[in-house]
């Protein structure tokens, strides 16, 4: 008896610091946040509830949509471009001698970069008159390809994302890789007696005991790229006239540049609400298919 | 290898076609390895050459190494402040986060308790929620209690969001460390914390030192809320007295590119010494979230 109330108060005790921390900071922000945003506030003074105002004009806003739209352009890219990558990668990186390790750390190396430093970098490689890309494209004579991909409103959210499928191949890589060396020794051995070398044994045996693999890695790659901020508010901070406006650049500059925070809390409610439905949305997806 | 491989291998017109293919292989790697270093390669080159040169050789190599700006961008961009600030937040973040990480996941391996599973749930659903949509409400609430601008504005939170990995990686670990060993401490006559330093600690260190490492490289390099809860400029960190580059500064080229070199570097010198851990550690932490 004495024991089980000691190992009740040790739960406590221990449990205790991690949960109120992860409580106060993770957790309640959520749901004061869909508080605030019934009320029109600009950070000082006093608060004025207006029910549903807030909600119903970011549900109004076009910007909000053109956000949401340039969210699923970061999205598609990242799947478009971050599994294709790492998937032929692996297939090409299966031994693990000293060249392919090298090629491994390569594409992982971004990933440890500080995001503003990738957003700076990519900043000066795509500027119009010193960046790399537009004096690669002046060296082959492609002239008239040349422009300021940042500013362009027609290029700048795809030339936003590349940056993005730049910084995060890595893991899926290693995913992938490990997917690949887990695939049993036997199976290969009978594909190889069947004759199957290649690409059939790339088609028939590799990819589909990859499947499963390939569904996680999708599903990753969407919440993952839903994250994404500090390389575009970096890079852009959502302009030129708000065309790489993405969801949390739209909340940032609502909220902190023009305090409108009641706004801006209805702004991270939506963010939220947006991001579950994609996420269930794929998962849903991704799982009928077995 | 079976001796079918060989078989095949022995025919000429096959090796042949895998000795192309293979240069190829090699030849494609190698490209786009170089294409994925090439943006840290031209920003540390870009770093030791003057203005002038930058502007008429942009892409050359160095024709003579300059270390005026690293010079500058230490005293221009406050980055000696930045550092001690990001160091502290760091150290300190990582410091909480390992403690209370491994005690959290001490009492979810080894104690069975009536809402242990309702916990655990709770635990991992942080990592489905975005980062960006509780800094209106942080703020707020961070104004309110007089945390904003302090060092504790970005040490809490920054804890709070990396528990659930953290926890969920020592968790994995600790299951795996025979009971037995602890059965041993208690005919000692060690108590729970006994257990805790003495056994499950020490022997946790190799989960431990992922965490640390994941949680240094987060908090070294996180930006979003140090710029929102802090706006002090002798408390900001190093990412965030970068992101004055993204305007201010910006035709100042070899500044700018010395400043982020001098910012990059303690992360690229750990990413040499600890690949393996950081790949798998942030693999691991990736496919929970």
């Amino acid at each position: 008896m004495q024991s089980s109330s000691k190992l009740r108060g040790l739960l406590v005790i221990t449990l205790l610091p991690a949960l109120l921390l992860y409580s106060f900071f993770v957790i309640i922000p959520i749901f004061w946040s869909s508080y605030y945003g019934f009320f029109e506030w600009s950070g000082l003074g006093d608060a004025t509830f207006i029910g549903f105002q807030n909600y119903l004009e970011v549900v109004q806003s076009p910007i909000f949509w053109r956000s949401f739209k340039n969210n699923l352009i970061i999205v598609g890219a990242s799947v478009l471009g971050q599994v294709p990558i790492a998937l032929g990668l692996a297939l090409l990186l299966r031994k693990s001698n000293m060249f392919q390790r090298f090629v491994r750390s390569a594409v992982f190396l971004p990933m440890v970069i500080s995001t503003v430093v990738v957003g700076l970098i990519w900043g000066y490689i795509f500027d119009p008159e010193l960046g790399v890309i537009n004096a690669v494209l002046r060296s082959v004579g492609l002239e008239s390809w040349t422009r300021a991909w940042l500013a362009d409103p027609e290029v700048n959210m795809y030339a936003v994302a590349v940056p993005i499928i730049w910084n995060y191949i890595g893991p899926y890589l290693i995913i992938f890789i490990a997917a690949i060396q887990n695939i049993p020794g036997e199976i290969e051995e009978a594909a190889l007696l069947d004759g199957a070398t290649g690409w059939r044994k790339l088609v028939y045996i590799i990819l589909p005991n990859m499947w499963g693999t390939i569904k996680v890695v999708i599903i990753l790659c969407i919440s993952g790229s839903l994250k994404a901020f500090d390389q575009v508010f970096v890079m852009t901070g959502g302009g030129p006239a708000q065309s790489t406006e993405i969801l949390a650049t739209y909340m940032y500059n609502n909220t902190f540049l023009v305090y409108r925070y009641g706004f801006g809390s209805a702004i991270s409610t939506m963010i939220i609400i947006l991001s579950l439905i994609l996420i269930l949305i794929s998962q849903v997806l991704m799982r009928r298919k077995d | 290898m079976s001796t079918e491989t060989y078989k095949q291998n022995s025919s000429l017109g096959f090796s042949l076609k895998t000795g192309l293919f293979k240069t190829i292989r090699v030849l494609f790697l190698t490209t786009f390895s170089l294409l994925m270093v090439y943006p840290l390669y031209w920003l540390i080159t870009s770093a030791f050459k003057t203005n002038e040169e930058f502007f008429t050789q942009p892409y050359a190599f160095p024709t003579s190494f300059t270390f005026e700006n690293f010079q500058r961008a230490w005293e221009v961009a406050n980055l000696g402040q930045a550092m001690i600030n990001s160091t502290i937040v760091t150290v300190t973040a990582t410091v909480l986060t390992i403690f209370l990480g491994a005690l959290t996941a001490y009492v979810l391996s080894r104690f069975t308790f009536k809402l242990k599973g309702v916990l655990v749930v709770f635990f991992m659903l942080g990592m489905l929620i975005p980062v960006h949509s509780t800094l209106v409400p942080l703020f707020t609430l961070m104004n309110e209690v007089g945390l904003l601008d302090t060092y504790w504005a970005l040490i809490l939170p920054y804890t709070a969001f990396e528990l659930p990995i953290a926890i969920f990686l020592t968790v994995a670990y600790m299951s795996t460390i025979p009971k037995e060993l602890e059965e041993a401490a208690v005919i000692d006559g060690s108590g729970y914390w006994g257990i805790f330093f003495k056994i499950m600690l020490p022997l946790s260190v190799p989960a431990l030192s992922t965490v640390a490492i994941l949680a240094f490289l987060r908090y070294w390099n996180e930006f979003v809320f140090a710029l929102v809860f802090i706006n002090d400029s002798s408390l900001k960190t190093l990412p965030l007295s970068l992101a004055i580059f993204s305007d201010g500064f910006s035709t100042d080229y070899a500044l700018t590119m010395a400043a982020m070199t001098i910012a990059v570097l303690p992360t690229i010198v750990m990413y040499l010494m600890f690949q393996e851990q950081i790949m798998k550690g942030m693999v691991a932490g990736s496919v929970k979230g």
